[in-house]
């Protein structure tokens, strides 16, 4: 009995690493019992001869060449059959039992059965018949709430004997005699071995293992579990974000992830998408990330919240070398959920949130204005515009319609409403696996012409069709409805700021509006988009059982959109007073922008329809797990879009048909395009005794961007993990029960620019011109071809360490360095501007970009109804141009050279600050050896420029680096929660880091462009306030003092309370009563607090003269309910 | 049975493997090509297809009714309603330099088209009738695109061929030809496609002989003028007099009869108009004019940006309906009442307080709570500069704001009027004021309901008339700085100050007051500005390259 038990216990015969999913790992356990079964036929063993002649090869070797010619295989323990000796074999027309007999001698012992044979050691050859003798042991699993657990895996200790728990956590297994003991083990919890003894029951309760350790992390093209993933990646779980009212999933990686920079320029409803870099900015190319849904490229960021089961970050080459040319801005992995095995789970979740502004400019109002004016005008020395009696009429507000008193953000709604909703059902069995979603958004804004309607409809299907085969179907859909007005948000933004009291009155006191802002806002027509998005998808995999651990998948899937615009413009009438000496005042009533309405429809379709075929083996020799993972991806993208316009409506009503039917007031467009990827990848792992773990993958990828012989490149990765903490030695430190060190290099390439770059062709446009009084078309020569033209590289490094102490810490570091070579750039300067011809961007640019990420949690249980934990967060990135094409004037400066700095570092003057009377002679020149500023006469209290060079005068060569880039260098995130009993509280807090926007226009300067000014300005320069904010009010910006200048600098670093959630979970003593499972209740936040030096406006807006939808800080109270 | 599950298996794998075979061969589905570009073998094969190239030359001409400022605010005739756009930030005050002066060195990617244009046909195996025609069209406008270049910066790289960075190598860095050649380059071509060119084409818009001459003309005149012929050689005059008098023996264009509506889309191509550049409104290539430069607030809305704001001192220059200017004693003008009794191109030209601009009286006045009165807070974007708003070309019917590009009105680039009055300048210059200066004068003035000039008028008051002439005449179309300029008057008239028309109510009476405009001060320096800087990118790129003079 004891060699029978050593015999298992040493050679345990694992056709499957635990890497594998459990599903698979319990059909290829059946089907060995299958084989079990079969033990006593020989017929095909003795119908079949074989021919084989081998000289001095292994024995391990001549087996295989037995399997590859037959349908025999072999079952046996390295461990104990000696396969690495040599032999030779010379068999004309043989049986396999001489064949064997040859090899062996009688050293081996092998009993056939049919086409499997099993080898063992001659002075344990009793095993074979104990094996036969079994009896049964059945027992319930359960967590310690008592809950019973499915699926977890029951193995005879030692051996492939297993099974799984049914849907009520029973088991029913039959041991072998002389089994010792039984083990129990299950994703996320501590495994167990129980002693089977004379037992014929054993009830189970397994305990939740340490944090993360059993975790399994969703990577390129499959899962791997996280303590074998020698790759960076970060996941997020769906759950951390259902909760927060957040209406574009790209919004929600900001200090919840290591090793993402987000920012987040518009709040917008549909369009607020947040820019996301992976590792701070690597190219001067495209720099987005792939974003990857359910293994399929695709965009994410508007599914619904409710469905993700999980969104993972892919960051270095090992990670990202299974997306080759796509991958090199890193990936983000989207996994929807899907049906678990159960009864039907149906599930609410909704709330209802407020939104408002997280910062508003604040503006002068109508007195102040004046009296602003009036001091320009008194500092130029010209009349001012403000009598004594129209400061008083401001000032009373006695007259609004003749001096009015504007107050831009009475227009605006406060507490614009958000609310979401979703039913969610889930449940299955073994063989089908379902999960259903229907949720719905509805989104206000600002004003009552914008809105965002989503529905989004998931379905999940997971069917285990034959033992072997396993069907799934996945449709994701959602339909959009945008509304917003006939103008951009943008110039709506820009046409606010304009209102003043010169202007008018929003409103005159008899309800006609005095400015465009109101019709702009409520009146232009409309600007209706309507998307439908459908993510279909239907895969088919299949295992070979008579190759153990391989399978075979194939994947397809069809993704349509439509987009339809509708932008329908009506002409917008204004009121004003011509002659306010005339009472009572007689109002005119004018047109603002076109006379008569107009109507453009556009009708976009873009189609994708991507193939995965893929090879998977995983298997166990001893303590060695081997994967390998082959896979085919062809991605084929095809696109049209026809347009229809009309002007000069006669009638208001908003169709086509109904326009004018001059020939002048049509017009059509339309045109298509498609795209092409073609890529072969491939992953191997290997590990051994799960201490030292080895992975490389690649890519060849080919794209229709090239010219033949340019399209495919190879992008390869290699990488290593060493788990420290499974050494002998090291397992003393009881302490330490997680240490791994690993690290990753490998190339991925990165598809830059724009495709057919290497053609040499002509475009068509038209209308182009007018010859003959008709429109004609025109062929235009484009950017000068280059044939070569091919993929960026980026060779990729990353060294991580993976730590968890005293079982509630966790830490993962990460140091990255990344150079882009091959960087598509435009070679301009290599020509002179008389050459009269743009040119195709070469591969040539080189930049490296370096950083580190870091994640840290700690989780406390202090007592079992009082939980806290810590999450945070570090990013760091900083990036340098290491090769450009700079003309000589800036690389020969040192101040102002583009290489060697990061990219989009900001030049300009270096401000001193303000000259002071001091600065002049008594005749109001300037005293000598003040370097001259160009920009016309200057006076006090305008800026003085440092002259870089002393050269005595101020011009382009003093340029110098005033600001960093505007992207973040370094944030971060810091995430408390306290659970106690029933309730949680969740909070995040997000900074960002060396980040500067250069502030210019309406954004900083009082009346450029006639608009407004702001309450800030009135700290302007006078001889009494010589440490002004700002120069010497003029009536206008003076060209001297807006000169892009270190003054305008500002920097954007910020800090602030992203999202907090307080939760109360009604006990379920309660909730039974009523047959609901779990009542859960939440008021959650969003952008709630912000801590910035900016004024005006929010920090994490663009330099787009602040022409931007604001930010918006949401309050929200939701329900969540399980049936 | 197990046979069975082996033969499904077996099938599976086949399927499987099919499925993998059928993506390797997907290599070839990567042959995508652009369905919105055409390859040199499309180009060529028909004249039909050629013509497209060539219509994109066409549509490269200067838009300039879709520019917020044109080069007339640059001058004394007006001033821009804004005070960070380029004429008055940067011109006006004499402060642009290489690296922000307005540039017309882009007309290089122009001139690049024409080069391709002109070796793919020459060397094409298309009809030679239809090659001639083409190729002296494309000339054409090579030359009046280096016209631009010649003179703004003078003398620059004169490059016929299309420069090729593979074959050439250095050599596509070449040095700036001397002023000389630069004209000499123009006008031979001028001349040597004249000939090619028909006198009226066969399609509007596209050049002609008339055009070609009278290009050929406008360098000479130029080329005579002080600017560039400071010993005064006479020859330089008789030779620009002679071409614009073969221009004038054409007998092609005569005058049309009403200034105003010439410049309207429904005159387009008249008479007069020997070469424009054409629009057509509701499309990408309508023009913005009015809404650009027109007056900004009319009856209450804003309809255009006000960019325009003519100067006191062009005002002064229309002379009075009986022909006489209003400095002469017997003009009976009256500053208090300076509106009235004006000669007609006064009122198709000017809005000025009391006038009527769709419909609405235009009140400049002060005090009266009207957005258009005089801004003396200088606040860019604010009233009118200078109390005057821009009326001429302007379509009443397209006066809405800012870029609407709805008119479809042709930008005149030569007409016929600058034509006689060149004829009249060179002819003067060359030999006096002679019958046929008298007659090519007051045929333009006629137009204008002006009696004829009074005989007997010498060189000196001729030329003062001829000036005064052109600049009414030909005001805001693009002129007045290149006048300016080759009269080298630049340093005395832009040394000076833009005055405004100020009505306030001084004991009850409307009082008029001409007061320097506020920000109407200019400068400009006569030993730099009579050139443009080369833009800075230029100097960076081509080390060749001399920058001009002082800059």
């Amino acid at each position: 009995m004891k060699k029978f038990r050593e015999y298992y216990e040493k050679t345990p015969f694992k056709f499957l690493s635990e890497k594998t999913i459990r599903v698979m790992k319990l059909t290829l356990l059946l089907s060995i019992l299958t084989i079990s079964q079969l033990w006593a036929t020989e017929t095909y063993s003795q119908m079949t001869k074989l021919t084989i002649k081998l000289e001095d090869v292994k024995i391990s070797n001549a087996l295989r060449e037995i399997e590859n010619q037959s349908e025999f295989f072999f079952l046996y323990s390295p461990k104990l059959i000696d396969v690495e000796k040599r032999v030779n074999i010379d068999a004309q027309n043989q049986s396999i039992k001489d064949i064997l007999t040859d090899i062996f001698g009688k050293e081996v012992t092998f009993a056939v059965s049919d086409r499997q044979i099993i080898l063992t050691p001659n002075d344990q050859s009793e095993v074979l018949s104990a094996y036969q003798q079994k009896r049964q042991i059945t027992g319930t699993v359960t967590d310690k709430n008592g809950t019973p657990q499915i699926g977890v895996n029951v193995v005879v200790t030692g051996s492939t004997l297993g099974t799984t728990t049914d849907i009520n956590g029973k088991y029913s297994i039959d041991v072998p005699q002389g089994s010792n003991s039984l083990t129990f083990s299950f994703i996320g919890m501590v495994p167990q071995e129980i002693s089977i003894g004379t037992l014929s029951q054993i009830n189970v309760t397994l305990a939740e293992s340490a944090i993360g350790l059993e975790e399994v992390v969703v990577v390129g093209y499959g899962t791997q579990k996280k303590t074998s993933v020698t790759a960076a990646v970060s996941p997020l779980q769906g759950k951390e974000i259902a909760s927060t009212p957040i209406t574009n999933l790209s919004n929600s990686f900001g200090g919840r992830v290591s090793g993402v920079i987000v920012t987040q320029t518009s709040g917008d409803p549909g369009r607020d998408a947040s820019n996301i870099y992976i590792r701070g900015i690597s190219s001067t190319g495209s720099t987005q990330p792939l974003m990857i849904v359910d293994g399929i490229p695709r965009d994410f960021t508007k599914l619904d919240p409710n469905t993700i089961e999980s969104l993972t970050v892919l960051k270095d080459a090992a990670a990202v070398a299974p997306y080759g040319v796509a991958g090199a801005n890193g990936v983000i992995l989207v996994t929807t959920k899907v049906g678990k095995t159960g009864a039907p789970s149906l599930t609410y979740n909704g709330y209802i949130g407020f939104q408002n502004p997280t910062v508003l400019p604040k503006f002068v109002n109508g007195y102040q204005y004046a009296t602003l004016k009036n001091a320009a005008a008194q500092n130029e020395g010209v009349p001012l515009p403000y009598s004594d009696y129209a400061l008083r009429k401001l000032k009373d507000g006695s007259d609004p319609d003749a001096f009015p008193d504007p107050n831009v953000w009475d227009l605006i709604t406060r507490n614009a409403v958000l609310t979401t909703h979703n039913v969610e059902l889930s449940g299955g069995t073994e063989a089908v696996k379902y999960f259903g979603s229907l949720g719905y958004q509805y989104q206000e804004a600002l004003w009552p012409s914008t809105s965002n309607k989503k529905y989004n409809l998931a379905i999940n299907i997971e069917a285990q069709a034959t033992k072997t085969t396993k069907l799934s179907l996945n449709v994701n859909g959602r339909v959009e409805k945008a509304a917003y007005p006939s103008i951009l948000p943008g110039r709506i933004w820009e046409l606010l700021q304009y209102v003043n009291t010169k202007r008018g009155p929003l409103y005159f006191s008899n309800g006609l509006p005095g400015d465009k802002i109101p019709a702009s806002i409520f009146g232009s027509g409309y600007d209706d988009v309507n998307t439908m998005a459908l993510y279909s998808k239907f895969s088919i995999e299949q295992e070979l059982p008579f190759i153990p651990g391989f399978k075979i998948k194939g994947t397809i899937a069809y993704d349509p959109t439509i987009v339809m615009d509708k932008l329908w413009r009506v002409p917008t009438h204004i009121y004003s007073i011509i002659d306010t000496s005339k009472h009572p005042y007689q109002y005119k009533d004018a047109i603002f922008d076109q006379t008569r309405s107009s109507l453009n429809q556009t009708f976009n379709q873009y189609n994708q329809l991507t193939y995965q075929a893929s090879m998977y083996y995983a298997n166990s020799f001893g303590k060695n797990d081997i994967t390998v993972l082959a896979l085919v991806e062809a991605k084929n993208n095809n696109n049209l879009s026809l347009a229809a316009s009309r002007r000069n409506y006669n009638l208001d009503v908003d169709e086509i048909n109904m326009g004018s039917s001059s020939q002048a007031d049509m017009s059509t467009s339309g045109t298509s395009n498609a795209s092409r990827q073609v890529g072969y990848l491939y992953r191997v792992t290997y590990n051994y005794s799960n201490k030292y773990l080895l992975e490389t993958s690649g890519r060849y990828d080919g794209s229709y961007y090239f010219a033949p012989g340019s399209r495919f490149g190879f992008f390869p990765a290699f990488s290593f993990g060493w788990r420290i903490s499974e050494e002998d030695f090291f397992k003393k430190i009881g302490w330490i029960s997680n240490l791994k060190i690993r690290g990753s290099y490998g190339e991925v390439g990165a598809l830059a620019g724009s495709p057919f770059q290497y053609l040499s062709t002509y475009d068509v446009y038209g209308p182009a011109y007018v010859l003959g009084g008709q429109a004609v078309q025109a062929i235009n020569s484009r950017n000068e071809n280059n044939p070569n033209i091919t993929w960026e590289r980026a060779r990729k490094r990353d060294i991580g360490l993976e730590v968890t102490f005293l079982k509630r810490f966790s830490m993962e570091v990460d140091y990255f360095y990344e150079k882009r070579s091959n960087m598509l750039v435009i070679p301009d300067v290599i020509v002179p501007i008389e050459y009269g011809i743009g040119l195709s961007q070469v591969n040539a640019g080189i930049m490296k970009n370096q950083g580190f990420d870091l994640s840290f949690s700690y989780n406390y249980s202090i007592s079992k109804d009082f939980e806290v934990s810590l999450g945070a967060n570090f990013t760091h990135a900083r990036n340098t141009l290491l090769k450009v094409f700079e003309t000589p004037t800036t690389y020969d400066n040192p101040n102002r050279r583009i290489t060697d700095r990061p990219l989009g570092t900001q030049f300009g003057f270096h401000a001193l600050g303000f000259f002071q009377p001091t600065d002049f002679g008594a005749d109001g020149t300037l005293n000598q050896g003040i370097a001259i500023q160009p920009w016309g006469v200057v006076k006090p209290g305008d800026l003085r420029y440092e002259d870089m060079n002393g050269d005595g005068k101020i011009n382009n060569d003093d340029l110098t680096v005033i600001g960093n880039p505007e992207t973040p260098q370094f944030i971060y995130g810091i995430s408390p929660n306290i659970r106690y009993k029933g309730f949680s509280m969740d909070l995040l807090f997000q900074g960002a880091a060396k980040t500067d926007r250069y502030l210019d226009r309406h954004m900083v300067w009082p009346f450029y462009n006639a608009m407004n000014a702001y309450v800030d300005n009135f700290n302007y320069w006078t001889p009494e306030n010589p440490d002004a904010r700002y120069p010497r009010i003029t009536s206008a910006p003076t060209v001297n003092n807006s000169q892009t200048s270190s003054w305008w600098m500002y920097n954007v670093s910020y800090l602030r309370l992203k999202s907090v959630t307080l939760a109360y979970t009604i006990p379920s003593r309660i909730t039974e009563k009523i047959k609901i499972h779990d009542v859960r209740i939440y008021v959650s936040g969003q952008n709630v607090i912000t801590w910035t030096d900016l004024i005006n406006y929010d920090p994490e807006g663009s330099s787009a003269y602040g022409n931007l939808y604001p930010q918006q800080k949401v309050i929200s109270v939701g329900l969540n309910v399980k049936f | 049975m197990k046979t069975m599950n082996n033969a499904i298996i077996n099938f599976k794998c086949k399927v499987a493997l099919l499925f993998l075979m059928s993506l390797i061969s997907c290599e070839k589905s990567l042959d995508v090509s652009p369905k919105d570009q055409v390859t040199d073998n499309t180009l060529l094969a028909s004249t039909g297809n050629a013509d497209l190239f060539l219509n994109g030359i066409y549509a490269s001409l200067p838009d300039v009714y879709n520019m917020q400022e044109s080069e007339d605010a640059w001058t004394d005739n007006a001033m821009c309603g804004y005070v960070y756009y380029v004429s008055r930030a940067l011109i006006n005050k004499s402060v642009y330099t290489s690296a922000n002066a307005p540039t017309y060195w882009t007309q290089y990617v122009n001139i690049r088209k024409c080069n391709l244009f002109i070796a793919k046909v020459e060397s094409s195996t298309l009809p030679d009738t239809w090659k001639k025609l083409r190729l002296a069209e494309a000339r054409f406008l090579r030359a009046y695109f280096y016209q631009l270049l010649w003179i703004h910066y003078g003398g620059v790289p004169i490059i016929t061929e299309v420069l090729d960075k593979n074959s050439q190598g250095d050599s596509i860095f070449r040095e700036r030809n001397t002023d000389g050649e630069t004209f000499k380059f123009i006008t031979d071509e001028c001349a040597a496609i004249a000939t090619d060119l028909p006198v009226k084409p066969a399609e509007t818009g596209r050049a002609t002989k008339g055009a070609a001459l009278t290009l050929k003309g406008w360098c000479e005149l130029f080329e005579a003028s002080l600017l560039k012929n400071p010993e005064n050689d006479k020859t330089k005059w008789v030779l620009a007099a002679s071409t614009y008098k073969s221009v004038m023996d054409l007998a092609t264009y005569s005058l049309f009869p009403d200034l105003e509506t010439m410049f309207f889309e429904g005159n387009n191509n008249n008479v007069e108009v020997i070469f424009s550049k054409a629009y057509l409104g509701g499309t990408s290539l309508g023009g913005s004019k009015e809404g650009l430069w027109g007056t900004r607030i009319v009856g209450g809305a804003q309809v255009g940006y006000g960019a325009m704001n003519p100067s006191q001192e062009l005002v002064d220059e229309y002379v009075m309906a009986n022909g006489l200017p209003i400095s002469d004693p017997a003009s009976g003008y009256n500053p208090q009442n300076p509106y009235v009794n004006r000669e007609k191109r006064f009122y198709q030209s000017i809005i000025y307080d009391g006038s009527f601009w769709l419909g609405y009286e235009i009140v400049i006045k002060q005090g009266l709570g009207s957005r258009n009165a005089t801004d003396l807070s200088n606040a860019s974007g604010g009233g009118t500069n200078t109390g005057y708003g821009l009326r001429k070309g302007l379509d009443p019917k397209y006066a809405i704001n800012g870029y609407s590009r709805l008119n479809s009105a042709g930008f005149i680039i030569f007409r016929y009027a600058e034509v006689l009055l060149g004829y009249a300048e060179a002819q003067n210059e060359a030999s006096g004021p002679d019958a046929s200066v008298y007659d090519a004068l007051n045929k333009v003035r006629a137009r204008s309901g002006l009696p004829p000039l009074e005989a007997g008028l010498n060189q000196d008051q001729m030329r003062v008339i001829i000036r005064r002439e052109r600049r009414v005449e030909l005001s805001f179309e693009e002129k007045r700085w290149n006048d300016l300029i080759r009269w080298k008057i630049a340093e005395i008239n832009l040394n000076s100050t833009i005055h405004a028309m100020y009505i306030e109510k001084i004991n009850n009476i409307w009082v008029y007051k001409i007061i320097p405009a506020t920000d109407g001060s200019r400068i400009f320096y006569a030993n730099k500005n009579y050139l443009l800087p080369l833009p800075q990118g230029a100097m960076d790129k081509n080390s060749k390259l001399t920058q001009n003079p002082n800059y």
